[in-house]
């Protein structure tokens, strides 16, 4: 009888052409999320619109980097193996792309927090020369003389029209979805599946040596920290400061996620780190002393050879291939297969 | 009969009510007009001037935004009420620096207006209108719109092609560019609203200020400021300085 009325009431939506409702559904355990579609309400048909977007390369200058160029759903959305990713014409970008899931619950975006709103967001790859490297206002013509967008986003809005306010808003319906909270250590905490005991070993060393920052569920307490590590000469990035204009905020980063911490590597800002034993080393013999070096750092965390051993274990329980495998948020123009790791494409 | 007197009191009550609602009603209109000027003379673009420092200069491009606009009413019990949006001024487009505003009548001094965008509607997310990332307002990398953008050329910046720039924003903390500033007219005289009579009210801009303010600003020294932090809070604090003052005419 429940089943009759759903399907009368989406048979209904159809018929009238009303979008069908997608509640957004927030993972046991998790915090309030701070985006909460205000305004942009969460319907399949705008979703369907934002992950068309996310694969589609016609919003960059050469059609040739969609957004998932450098955001591969086989690697969490980061760029699978690449320290930097490659953009318009062979640039190297500047920062390494990070995997891209629980946006939801970030207040700021990228590695510096720049980016203060999702629906923002894709303006600054969009126009970095270096990445995109397109105009918004030509996005918006291409969109505009497209054969199928201009009734997908009809569909979505209710009205005909394509300006930047309705792509960026379909874009967050995509991205802002991109939930992960189905990893073994999900199902752990749900009580559906146990650690074995290296992993419940991990988990100990990992509460006692790495929560302070990396808080779970999220596994980021999303603040920015200087973890000892030296600047680069060539990219010259100094992280949050870049923003604040404050030397307090100079060489600091956002702690990121440790969820599908197995498929993002290489790590850091500058994809500097190429495994998590090298990042485990690093904060084993590696800090480097500065005015603003993290106060929990400075005479950095005692990772022995044990420890390593057994938080690598219970690392690995933080991959999500449910979350990677997903149909729902692969590319639409591959129907249900999903893409696979290449040799380096680019 | 009491009930009688009782239902004919409450209904001369809701009469009253109604009444003092409809005074506060925005029935008329206020115009606003922007005007930029150097040395007291209209500033045209692409032309040669001299600035305070005896530096020449030419302006290419001169945008700012504004809203939460309100008559300073002179009757204090007559808050105004602040509904007006953003509005992008760009004096390349005579449209744009003419505004209409719907206000409730009253004896004004003066108006309230902010300058910028303030930290609420820095972080609202994708929108529309004035605010229209499509504007070119807007920083991709460090979330925020540009509250002001003075652009063109001077033989003493030592930037390519001898341009000079200033793309002034900022919202966070110390590095805030957002003013909000009354201004009151040159003669000190009030000016009646009406719903009969428009008051169109220019607000005029001297760029001198912009150079000679409480920062000195040479172009030679400072030909370019892309991003917010002090530099940009001190050349806003020049900005604010070319607001000099409303001159008040009855409707044209």
């Amino acid at each position: 009888m429940k089943s009759l009325a759903v399907i009368t009431f989406i048979g209904f939506c159809a018929v009238m052409w009303i979008n069908v409702p997608f509640p957004f559904i927030i993972p046991k355990g998790f915090p309030p999320p701070v985006y909460r579609f205000q305004n942009n309400a969460r319907t399949k048909e705008g979703f369907e619109l934002g992950r068309k977007l996310f694969y589609d390369g016609i919003l960059s200058k050469d059609g040739n980097i969609p957004c998932s160029s450098c955001h591969q759903q086989f690697a969490a959305f980061a760029t699978y193996e690449h320290r930097l990713s490659h953009g318009f014409n062979d640039h190297l970008g500047f920062r390494n792309a990070p995997g891209l899931f629980n946006l939801a619950w970030e207040r700021e975006l990228h590695w510096d927090g720049g980016i203060n709103h999702i629906e923002v967001q894709p303006l600054a790859p969009l126009v970095d020369p270096h990445e995109m490297a397109e105009d918004l206002n030509t996005v918006i013509g291409k969109l505009k003389k497209d054969k199928t967008y201009p009734v997908l986003f009809k569909q979505v809005f209710g009205s005909p029209g394509i300006n930047s306010q309705r792509i960026l808003r379909a874009l967050a319906q995509f991205t802002a979805s991109l939930v992960s909270a189905d990893a073994k250590y999900d199902k752990v905490k749900r009580g559906d599946s146990h650690f074995n005991q290296y992993e419940q070993k991990g988990y100990e060393i990992f509460q006692l040596k790495c929560s302070r920052c990396h808080q779970e569920p999220l596994f980021t307490d999303l603040s920015y920290r200087n973890t000892g590590i030296e600047v680069d000469s060539t990219l010259k990035d100094y992280g949050r400061m870049r923003i604040t204009g404050r030397k307090e905020d100079s060489l600091k980063f956002q702690v990121p996620s440790l969820r599908n911490v197995f498929l993002t590597f290489p790590y850091a800002h500058d994809g500097r780190f190429a495994t998590i034993s090298e990042v485990l080393e690093h904060y084993n013999s590696g800090i480097i002393q500065s005015p603003t070096l993290d106060s929990g750092l400075r005479k950095g965390i005692p990772i022995s050879s044990d420890d390593r051993f057994y938080l690598i274990y219970f690392l690995e329980t933080l991959t999500d291939s449910s979350f990677i495998r997903n149909p729902l948020y692969s590319d639409p123009a591959l129907h249900g297969e999903m893409a696979k790791p290449v040799e380096d494409s680019h | 009969m009491i009930q009688k007197i009782k239902s004919v009191a409450f209904f001369l009550f809701l009469l009253l009510v109604m009444g003092s609602f409809q005074k506060k009603e925005m029935d008329s209109t206020l115009i606003i007009q922007f005007r930029a000027y150097v040395h007291g003379s209209p500033l045209e673009l692409n032309k040669k001037y001299l600035n305070p420092f005896g530096e020449a200069f030419e302006v290419t491009r001169f945008r700012f935004y504004t809203g939460k606009i309100a008559p300073a009413y002179i009757d204090a019990s007559l808050k105004a009420k602040i509904t007006s949006p953003y509005h992008l001024i760009d004096f390349s487009d005579s449209n744009s620096t003419r505004i209409e505003l719907p206000v409730a009548a009253g004896n004004c001094h003066g108006i309230q207006l902010q300058i910028g965008v303030d930290s609420i509607d820095q972080s609202r997310g994708a929108q529309t209108g004035a605010l229209d990332p499509a504007k070119g307002m807007f920083w991709t990398w460090n979330s925020g719109y540009i509250n002001f953008k003075i652009e063109g050329n001077s033989p003493l910046s030592t930037q390519p092609s001898h341009l000079f720039e200033y793309h002034i924003g900022g919202y966070r903390n110390d590095n805030n560019t957002v003013w909000k500033i009354k201004l009151f007219s040159t003669n000190d005289e009030s000016f009646l609203i009406t719903k009969e009579n428009k008051v169109v009210i220019e607000v005029g801009l001297d760029l001198d200020y912009l150079f000679d303010g409480p920062t000195p600003l040479r172009i030679r020294e400072t030909s370019s400021c892309m991003m917010p932090g002090e530099l940009a809070r001190k050349i806003s604090e020049n900005f604010i300085g070319t607001f000099t003052g409303l001159t008040i005419s009855p409707n044209p």
